[in-house]
Formats: structure tokens, C-alpha cells, sequence
């Protein structure tokens, strides 16, 4: 019973920083928007606006669900608890710094691959059951391009699997130590951002949430507490595949020698966040810049352009390993 | 007990936690107005949701589908790469130049493309 107590301890210490960074993604984005805008963005609660995401939560969570008669009732609530059980788990297998894992996983980067193919039922589920045209269509398309795109993203992450040879995250880091996968890989990290992207469906792959044309896309309905689940799971894995690609292209933990140290002062864990940070920024700033595509260019963008490029490169790397004779 | 099987049962905990929260704390009285799906002012039409879709979404679940599992096959190959011998790497490519083939017939059949003007 004390051990149970001891293990939730230390999902709860994962969970509430997790819960956090989500929090100040949303205000990190505002922020830069308005600033990228020229505007001043949020600054009222607390100092230049920090307690807004907070505020904004407490709003919603006292705010009345809306139920439409025409929806399925179970499976209205179940897709977004869904999305977000979903990305939440994400987090158990990722280091935060030299044996800092929930869970050091033998098989972390196939169950996080798992995770991101579950998280579409969500999306599929949310627009069925809300029995609305714009869901319907938001889902529709939203699919369509998650399932694309998941090939992307898997395929990318077999090539460096391909280098590394194990598919535990700790022993990724530890084989970046000589040089960061970005190096070596630099198109293999175009690809894959491009696959997280459209994962996460941010600008330019938002089709989903084409607002002129779809209202909201699949969470038309969906209103408050429901609302704030399906808009904390987007978030949240944001801030986990940015975590995901400073662990497999930036070394994730890995710093110089002399930031070691045993103390409760961690510096590895600030070091990766800093480095999550940069792609977290990347996030707001592909929004604030690029227009949004079509939903046919996207699927065509995929499978014509992407997935050749991606297939090319699996079949490369290997090549290059057996002709430098680190295969034999 | 392992973490991992804590934090499965913790999350959706949570998750209940929050609804549970919405429950108490917020106001419930839906009249046949509010209730009522959203569509630009008017009623919803009936038989209009649920609508037949464009096949083409199907085409491209179907070849998810096919390439997911192609794409899962080669996941042994990459951790044992450095265990098999040249052997097994000749193997590899022979069955990546079957998947391109397929890959190419897909493309040339021109299954990707979404509208019918072209």
C-alpha cells in the first residue's frame, strides 16, 4: 500500500509539471502571436498575463456542458477523455534526465508511436458522435491527414532506430553523446517536423479547424469541460513530440561533463527543457507565419512528395552503414 | 505493482476528477433551443449528418492500412541490423524493392488524387 502511495507520488510529480508546461504552451503562443502581430496579447492577470491560462481553465471548468439531443451520448464524453488519457500517458517513458523516467521502457519509442496512432480514435470519435455536418467533415479530413502523416512520423523515427539499434530512449541519448542525430540526419528532421506538425495539427496542416470553412472542424459541439480536454490533448502533445524531437535529433539530456552532479539541482532536466523550448517556439512561430493549404494538397503533399522522399532515406542509411563496413 | 500500471490507473483518474468537477460546479438547464445541433441559425435538416463522404478518404485509410504493416515490418530488421549479416540485409532490400513497386503502381493509378477535374 505504501509503495502504491510511493509510485502515484511519482506520477503525480511528472503530472503536475506536465500539466504546467501545458499551460504556459497556451500562454507562450498568445504571447508570441500578439507580439509577432504587433499587438500586446494577454497582460491583465497576474504579471504580463501568466495567470491567464489558469483563469481561463477555471472559467470553463464552471461553465455549462451543452449536450446536442442528436449526438451519441457516450461516445460525445469518451473521445475527448480519450485524446486526453492518450497524450497524457506519452509522458511515462521520456527521460528527463540520467535515470529520470517513470518508466525506462525496453520498447519506449514503439509505445510512444502506439500512443499517437490512438490518439486519431478521439479525433474519428468526436466528430460521429456529435452527428453534426462541420464535425463530420472536420473529422473526416482530420483522419485522413493523421493517418498519412503517422507514416511519416514512424518511418522517420525507424531510421534513427536504424543508427542506434535499440528502441529505448535512454539508449538514444547515450548514443548521441558523440554527435546529435540533427547532424548527420538534418533531412531526416525536416521530414519528421513536418510530420509533427501535421500531427499535432497546427498551421499550415490545420485543416481540421479551418474556422472559415469548418467553424471549429470535429469539436464544433463540444462545449466547456469537454472542451478543455480536447484543447489540453493538443497542447500537451505539443509540448511532448517537442520533447520527443530534442530527445531523438538534440541529445536530448546531454550536456557537458561539468553540468553532471548529484544534487537536487538538476541541471540535465533544465538543459532539455531549453531544448524543447526552441522547437515549443518553432510550434507558435510556423503558425504566425505560414498560410493554411488545402485539404487535397495536404493528403498529396504526403503521399507524392513526403513518403518517397522518407522511403528514400530508409533505404540510404542502411546502405551507407554496410558501405562504410559498420554493418558486416 | 510498476509505475507504469499506477500511472495508467492515475490519468484516467484524473480525467474523472475534472468531469466530476464540471458536474457539481456548473449550471444545468438545456431547453430545445440550446440542445439543438449548430447550423448557421436554422434547424438542422434531418438525414443531412452522416452523410454518404468522398471515397477517396476510404482509398487512403485502405492504404494506411497496407503501408502501416509494410512499414511495421521493418522494425525487427532495424534493431537487428547490427546481428544479421550481409544476408539479411540482401533480404531487406529485396523486400523494400517489392513494397516500391507496389508503391509506384499506387501512384501510377493516380489514387491520390482527391478531385475529378483533373
Amino acid at each position: 500500500m505504501l509503495q502504491a502511495l510511493y509510485l502515484l507520488l511519482e506520477g503525480v510529480t511528472v503530472i503536475v509539471p506536465v500539466l504546467l508546461a501545458v499551460a504556459f504552451m497556451t500562454i507562450i503562443e498568445r504571447k508570441v502571436l500578439a507580439a509577432t502581430q504587433r499587438r500586446v496579447g494577454p497582460n491583465t492577470v497576474g504579471y504580463y498575463g501568466i495567470l491567464q491560462p489558469f483563469s481561463d481553465a477555471l472559467k470553463l471548468i464552471i461553465k455549462e456542458t451543452v449536450i446536442p439531443a442528436q449526438a451519441n451520448k457516450v461516445l460525445f464524453y469518451l473521445a475527448p477523455v480519450l485524446a486526453i488519457i492518450v497524450s497524457l500517458l506519452g509522458w511515462a517513458v521520456v527521460p528527463f534526465g540520467t535515470g529520470l523516467a517513470l518508466s525506462d521502457f525496453s520498447l519506449g519509442v514503439i509505445y510512444t508511436l502506439t500512443l499517437s496512432s490512438f490518439g486519431i480514435y478521439g479525433v474519428l470519435f468526436a466528430g460521429w458522435s456529435a452527428n453534426s455536418k462541420y464535425a463530420f467533415l472536420g473529422s473526416l479530413r482530420a483522419t485522413a491527414a493523421l493517418i498519412s502523416y503517422e507514416l511519416i512520423l514512424s518511418s522517420a523515427v525507424i531510421i534513427i532506430i536504424v543508427l542506434t539499434g535499440s528502441f529505448n530512449y535512454t539508449q538514444i541519448i547515450e548514443s548521441q553523446i558523440p554527435v546529435w542525430f540533427i547532424v548527420p540526419l538534418a533531412p531526416i528532421f525536416i521530414l519528421f517536423f513536418i510530420a509533427i506538425l501535421a500531427e499535432t495539427s497546427r498551421v499550415p496542416f490545420d485543416l481540421q479547424e479551418a474556422e472559415s470553412e469548418l467553424v471549429a472542424g470535429f469539436f464544433t459541439e463540444h462545449s466547456s469541460i469537454i472542451f478543455v480536454l480536447f484543447f489540453l490533448a493538443e497542447y500537451s502533445s505539443i509540448v511532448l513530440f517537442s520533447t520527443l524531437t530534442s530527445i531523438l535529433f538534440l541529445g536530448g539530456y546531454n550536456c557537458p561533463m561539468i553540468f553532471i552532479n548529484d544534487t537536487y539541482l538538476n541541471l540535465e532536466s533544465v538543459i532539455l527543457g531549453l531544448k524543447t523550448c526552441i522547437f515549443c517556439f518553432m510550434f507558435v512561430w510556423f503558425r504566425s507565419t505560414f498560410p493554411r493549404i488545402r485539404t487535397d494538397q495536404i493528403i498529396k503533399f504526403c503521399w507524392v512528395s513526403l513518403l518517397p522522399m522518407v522511403m528514400a532515406f530508409i533505404i540510404l542509411v542502411p546502405c551507407l552503414l554496410v558501405s562504410f563496413d559498420w554493418i558486416v | 505493482m510498476n509505475t507504469l500500471l499506477i500511472y495508467f490507473l492515475f490519468i484516467p483518474l484524473l480525467v474523472l476528477i475534472l468531469l466530476a468537477l464540471n458536474l457539481l460546479l456548473a449550471t444545468h438547464n438545456p431547453d430545445a433551443e440550446k440542445v439543438s445541433g449548430y447550423e448557421s441559425g436554422f434547424s438542422p435538416i434531418f438525414g443531412q449528418t452522416r452523410i454518404p463522404f468522398n471515397v477517396q478518404f476510404y482509398v487512403i485509410a485502405i492504404l494506411f492500412l497496407i503501408f502501416d504493416l509494410e512499414i511495421f515490418y521493418l522494425v525487427p530488421f532495424t534493431v537487428s541490423i547490427y546481428s544479421i549479416s550481409s544476408y539479411g540485409f540482401s533480404i531487406f532490400v529485396i523486400f523494400f524493392v517489392i513494397l516500391t513497386i507496389g508503391f509506384i503502381y499506387e501512384l501510377g493509378n493516380n489514387v491520390i488524387n482527391f478531385s475529378t477535374r483533373e
